[in-house]
């Protein structure tokens, strides 16, 4: 037990000391989160729309694609990633191995299949209906989108939330392909992991608040756009 | 306007809708009757371009309609579905929505709004939303979101059928009105067939996928009794054979160009064969036949056939005359 309270004593006080190193890395955790959330739902929600509302041959295939993508071994997408992104790899050319770059594609390729399989179900949760009364009013392919995705927009910001808990969560591939270098590419997990191992507890356990924090208030964000308007 | 040719519609390999040609002419109202899941919806989302026959064409003005041109031609057309539904937002919005989609916005689109929900009397709903809607009420509103589009074409499916009796008759009074204004054409999918001979230039059933013409005549309000199959059914003095699996109220109707018209019974499969006195003749309105009226035991049955049948018959008022027609030619509404 007094091991544990100090731990909580440690991490206190450097968070009221304002830990630069704390803050860098909540900073890149941070940026990598949401240029990776940006990137999975700008593609993952229209993909889902696409398997959700669009009839042509595979889409069953399709669907079980994606679905099975989402229990894809953090670890085994950071693994193949670090084989794209190694030298000798046919990416090896871009020089993005053990960079932050590295880390957001790997979490997009976490996060593309949760905001794709996960935006699938909440369009095909909206009463079909809205679709078809869409395209009898003149509404064209967009803006019928638009509309559905207006209907289904509590599912749908549940979906970015899921999509960022993923990105922000995720360790396997962060550390495999992003190194955990200090200052470059040491996220909060991975961060974590480290001092940890180190037997730094108070240390892990303040960047482990910081993270639940994190996540605390972008779910809160989530929520407030989601409470706007009703009916 | 927009016609429907050799037409045969499958859903998941089952043919849904198979006829020859239904056409919707120019600033004309046509009503569609039948009962559910005669193929009604299906043929107003073929006749609003939301879908593509499997087999068959589909013509606007007379022009047939591709995949390309569709996608132009769905903006002069809409249609209210039989349980609409409406978007989130007010009242006001949803009837926004299609002017929006057409760049109408502003003054213009107030003055277009303000016009049809005066007709339909919508204006203390303008801030309510969906929720805070009735059926009924969400069908008018429906209709009216229709109606600001100003489309070439308006297909309306059961538009009436959450309504009661005041608020349809209100509701096909605000048609009237708007189309003494504007001139469009409408096609009416109904149960209802006393509306639609009310307000339609011509009258369409469809049943199991198929279409056939029907007229005012022979029409009898009667309860089917229930079973599958062959019915017989008490219409004043008279029984009349129907095939039909439905029960409880409903109307049959039994073309007049379905009945057989002799002097004597004949031997044939028919039946329904009834005894009667010719009450009256006339010649048709369209085409180039003879209608024929006979009272059968306090029923008054109109058949139709050619002049020069009539002439061989000899039929002449108060003259017997035996009318025959089968069990399958009567249709249930």
């Amino acid at each position: 037990m007094e091991f544990l309270a100090e731990g909580f004593r440690r991490a206190w006080s450097l968070l009221i000391a304002g830990d630069s190193e704390i803050f860098g890395i909540a900073l890149l955790t941070l940026k990598v989160a949401v240029v990776a959330t940006t990137i999975a739902c700008a593609a993952g929600l229209p993909l889902g729309y696409f398997l959700a509302t669009r009839r042509f041959w595979g889409r069953r295939a399709a669907l079980t694609v994606v679905n099975t993508a989402l229990a894809f071994p953090t670890v085994v997408v950071g693994l193949l990633l670090y084989g794209v992104l190694s030298r000798r790899g046919p990416l090896g050319g871009i020089g993005w191995l053990y960079t932050w770059q590295a880390i957001v594609l790997g979490d997009v390729l976490l996060a593309l299949p949760v905001a794709a399989a996960l935006s699938a179900a909440a369009v095909q949760g909206v009463d079909p209906r809205i679709r078809r009364t869409a395209e009898t009013l003149g509404a064209g392919s967009w803006r019928t989108a638009w509309t559905v995705a207006r209907e289904a927009r509590f599912a749908l910001a549940a979906v970015i939330t899921a999509a960022f808990g993923q990105v922000v969560a995720e360790i396997g591939a962060a550390l495999i392909v992003g190194g955990n270098i200090r200052g470059q590419t040491r996220t909060l997990t991975t961060a974590v992991a480290l001092y940890t191992s180190q037997g730094d507890f108070g240390m892990a356990l303040a960047l482990g608040l910081v993270l639940l924090v994190l996540a605390l208030l972008v779910n809160i964000a989530l929520q407030a756009l989601q409470g706007r308007g009703s009916g | 306007m927009v016609e429907l040719r050799y037409v045969r519609h499958r859903y998941e390999g089952r043919v849904v809708l198979d006829f020859e040609q239904f056409g919707l002419p120019k600033n004309g109202t046509v009503a569609l009757v039948g009962h559910n899941g005669a193929g009604k919806s299906t043929l107003l989302r073929l006749l609003a371009l939301l879908e593509m026959p499997t087999e068959g064409h589909v013509l606007w003005n007379g022009t047939v309609v591709s995949n390309r041109a569709r996608g132009a031609l769905r903006s002069r057309v809409t249609l209210v579905e039989q349980r609409p539904v409406l978007f989130r937002g007010t009242v006001r919005e949803n009837l926004q929505y299609g002017l929006r989609v057409r760049d109408i916005r502003h003054a213009a689109a107030d003055g277009i709004i303000g016009d049809v929900v005066d007709k339909l009397g919508l204006a203390p709903l303008l801030t309510r939303r969906r929720n805070e809607l009735s059926d009924g009420e969400v069908q008018r509103v429906a209709v009216a979101r229709a109606l600001v589009l100003r489309t070439d074409v308006l297909l309306l499916d059961e538009p009436a059928s959450s309504a009661d009796r005041a608020a349809a008759g209100a509701l096909y009074r605000a048609l009237a009105a708007e189309r003494a204004e504007r001139p469009f054409a409408v096609c009416i999918a109904s149960h209802q067939l006393e509306d639609a001979y009310r307000w339609a230039d011509d009258i369409r059933a469809l049943a199991e996928g198929r279409l056939s013409p029907v007229t005012p005549e022979n029409l009898f309000r009667v309860d089917l009794p229930a079973g599958e199959g062959l019915k017989s059914v008490r219409v004043g003095n008279i029984q009349i054979a129907a095939v039909s699996d439905r029960s409880g109220a409903a109307v049959l109707a039994v073309p007049p160009t379905d009945i057989f018209v002799s002097r004597e019974p004949l031997a044939s499969s028919a039946r329904n064969v009834f005894k009667g006195r010719v009450t009256g003749m006339a010649i048709e309105q369209r085409g180039a036949g003879v209608q024929v009226r006979a009272d059968m035991g306090g029923v008054e049955l109109v058949a139709s056939m050619t002049a020069e049948a009539a002439r061989d018959l000899a039929l002449t008022p108060g003259g017997a005359v035996v009318f025959s027609f089968k069990a399958t030619a009567v249709r249930v509404f």
